[in-house]
């Protein structure tokens, strides 16, 4: 009885360490796989703008943009050759934008919240393809 | 006569609260408190998780940081300790890997003889100065762990390592005994809770020749802590990990509720290490509030570290204030104490180390005030992050799109208020009791009272003008 219960122990205390750890990053990633095309990580400029600034998607087909707030301070989001924007994402916040492009080429998006004085400048491109 | 605190209540009052089967069963069993302990694991690899994969975003969505600095800080002051003693230590997760490797099983007990180097602590560290310095050293940080996931990943992680790695070279519970920033002041408020692990029938005890409490048996390891539960007489070093309740042959051991600050009167181990514990907690308090729920933003640009200058001034300040500037003046309050009483045969520093313990409850309150401060403008933030524990949008509980509501943030100064008054009659009813202990006569005592009377007095005046202003 004492073996079992033994056994029982350290099964219990792996599954509470190793497995959380696996089973955290295992369903993550098979969500992210199967809901987003692609996650953004909204910055201010100084602390690393967009990441990534460019990435690609399908033409055609329905893009999800999956964009994590990582910051202290609020974002935004537009892409205005496809009329898409993003509610204020606040700071640790997370959002998820959807369109289908219908055209090739470059696209830029913004924030479209006063994040920090150089929030002009942060803005990347879509790439249909 | 019985001594009632308030005149209300018996300090020899107890209730055992393991005269019940079901409690009494529960702590012999040796699947407690170790689920409880496997649970608490699991929760801080989450929050370790979320520290790493947060790295150095926004600290009020993230799990690690509210979990910790929210909800678990304000957990322990508000009921773990004041009410259940070392609960937490019953339940920490930061031993177990060290335990593991020490006993080699996790439930079952292996035997008297321990694996690892086994190596004593050095005697002249026996004593709370590394968990003083170290708990010091890491408010150094308080800027960051409040804000930066990374940097409270960092910490835990630390904590974590080190008492494996002490686990290793010296003997069971070194690190909870002589190491772990949140054991001291832990061991210290202990001596206020309203509970405590002590033996019945001392004659029981007494009579058992073998003291398997201390040296282990096949139900139950010896204690942990490397103390003697057959002679408890306060809780400051009990880590309440129960063993002593599974090694017991004759269920002697007992889990008592009893008035609040009874240990303040065990005259036992009483030194200046635990004084100034006392004084560094009092210390960081104020500076804690001064720089995180203060109005002045000069002070918490030094504590974010926005420039050297600034981080170093805040830093030495901080030391300065915590572990001389506390201690100085209630060194001259004591030395007016001494002077006052006339008791020239009393030592000035049986004076300042007995009288420091009249700081454990006024400490207390302000610790849990200082809590009601952080929890009622930023509980919310809890039910955000349950549900959504590493700002990947996910939403276990429905509860991701729950707003931050500050609650009764309109009252808190008063709050805050009450709760001090509260302890600081706490510390009088104690303070009078501690002089009629230090002084030979009842006269001297009533006279060396008055000095730490006034100490108190302005020390909650100062807290109560923080607070309320």
């Amino acid at each position: 009885m004492k073996k079992i219960n033994e056994t029982i122990a350290v099964i219990l205390m792996l599954l509470a360490t190793v497995g959380t750890i696996i089973g955290v990053f295992v369903i993550e990633g098979a969500r992210r796989k199967k809901f987003y095309t692609v996650e953004l990580i909204a910055r201010s400029p100084l602390n690393g703008n967009w990441y990534p600034k460019e990435f690609k998607v399908p033409l055609g087909k329905e893009a999800k943009i999956y964009i994590r707030n990582v910051e202290t301070v609020s974002h935004g989001f537009s892409l205005p050759e496809f009329n898409v924007s993003a509610r204020e994402i606040k700071a640790g916040e997370v959002e998820v934008v959807k369109f289908t492009p219908d055209k090739r080429g470059k696209f830029p998006f913004f924030c479209t919240v006063w994040c920090s004085n150089e929030h002009l400048h942060m803005s990347g491109e879509v790439i249909v393809e | 006569m019985a001594d009632k605190l308030f005149g209300l209540i018996d300090l020899n009052w107890r209730f055992e609260l393991t005269k019940f089967k079901l409690i009494r069963n529960l702590f012999k069993s040796r699947w407690f408190p170790l689920l409880a302990i496997i649970f608490n694991l699991f929760i801080f690899v989450i929050i370790l998780i979320s520290g790493l994969i947060g790295g150095f975003s926004a600290g009020n969505y993230n799990f690690g940081i509210m979990i910790v600095w929210i909800l678990w800080w304000v957990m322990l002051m508000f009921i773990l300790v004041p009410i259940f003693s070392r609960a937490w230590c019953l339940m920490c997760p930061f031993p177990v890997f060290s335990d593991w490797l020490q006993r080699g099983a996790l439930f079952v007990v292996t035997g008297l003889k321990l694996k690892g180097l086994g190596l004593k602590w050095p005697k002249a560290l026996k004593n709370m100065w590394v968990m003083n310095i170290l708990f010091l050293v890491t408010t150094f940080f308080s800027g960051f762990f409040t804000v930066r996931p990374l940097a409270t990943f960092i910490l835990l992680g630390g904590i974590i390592l080190l008492a494996f790695l002490i686990g290793l070279v010296f003997e069971k519970r070194s690190f909870c005994l002589y190491v772990c920033p949140v054991s001291g002041f832990q061991g210290l408020y202990s001596q206020f809770a309203m509970a405590e692990v002590r033996r019945k029938d001392p004659e029981i005890c007494k009579n058992h020749k073998v003291k398997t409490c201390y040296v282990g048996n096949e139900c139950g390891y010896g204690c942990p802590w490397m103390l003697t539960p057959f002679n408890f007489t306060k809780n400051t070093y009990c880590g309440m990990c129960l063993e002593c309740f599974k090694s017991c042959p004759h269920d002697n051991m007992a889990f008592n509720l009893r008035p609040p600050g009874v240990d303040l009167l065990v005259d036992e181990k009483r030194g200046l290490d635990e004084a100034w514990k006392a004084f560094i907690m009092l210390g960081i308090a104020m500076v804690f509030f001064l720089t995180m729920q203060g109005p002045w933003g000069f002070l918490k640009d030094w504590v974010r570290g926005t420039s050297l200058k600034g981080y170093l001034t805040f830093i030495s300040l901080h030391t300065a204030f915590s572990l001389l500037i506390v201690p100085a003046i209630f060194l001259v309050f004591s030395y007016l104490s001494k002077s006052f009483s006339g008791a020239k045969e009393v030592s000035l520093k049986k004076i300042f180390t007995n009288f420091s313990y009249t700081l454990v409850p006024l400490g207390l309150g302000v610790w849990i005030a200082f809590s009601v401060g952080i929890v009622l403008p930023n509980g919310s933030y809890i039910l955000h992050i349950i549900s959504d524990p590493f700002a990947w949008g996910w939403n276990l509980f429905g509860t991701r799109s729950v707003p931050w509501t500050p609650v009764f943030t309109g009252a808190l100064g008063h709050l805050q208020g009450a709760v001090l008054i509260v302890f600081y009659l706490f510390s009088l009813a104690y303070g009078a009791r501690l002089s009629r202990q230090t002084y030979p006569t009842e006269e001297q005592a009533k006279r060396g009272w008055i000095p730490i009377l006034i100490f108190l007095t302005l020390a909650t005046l100062a807290f109560l003008w923080l607070y309320i202003g």
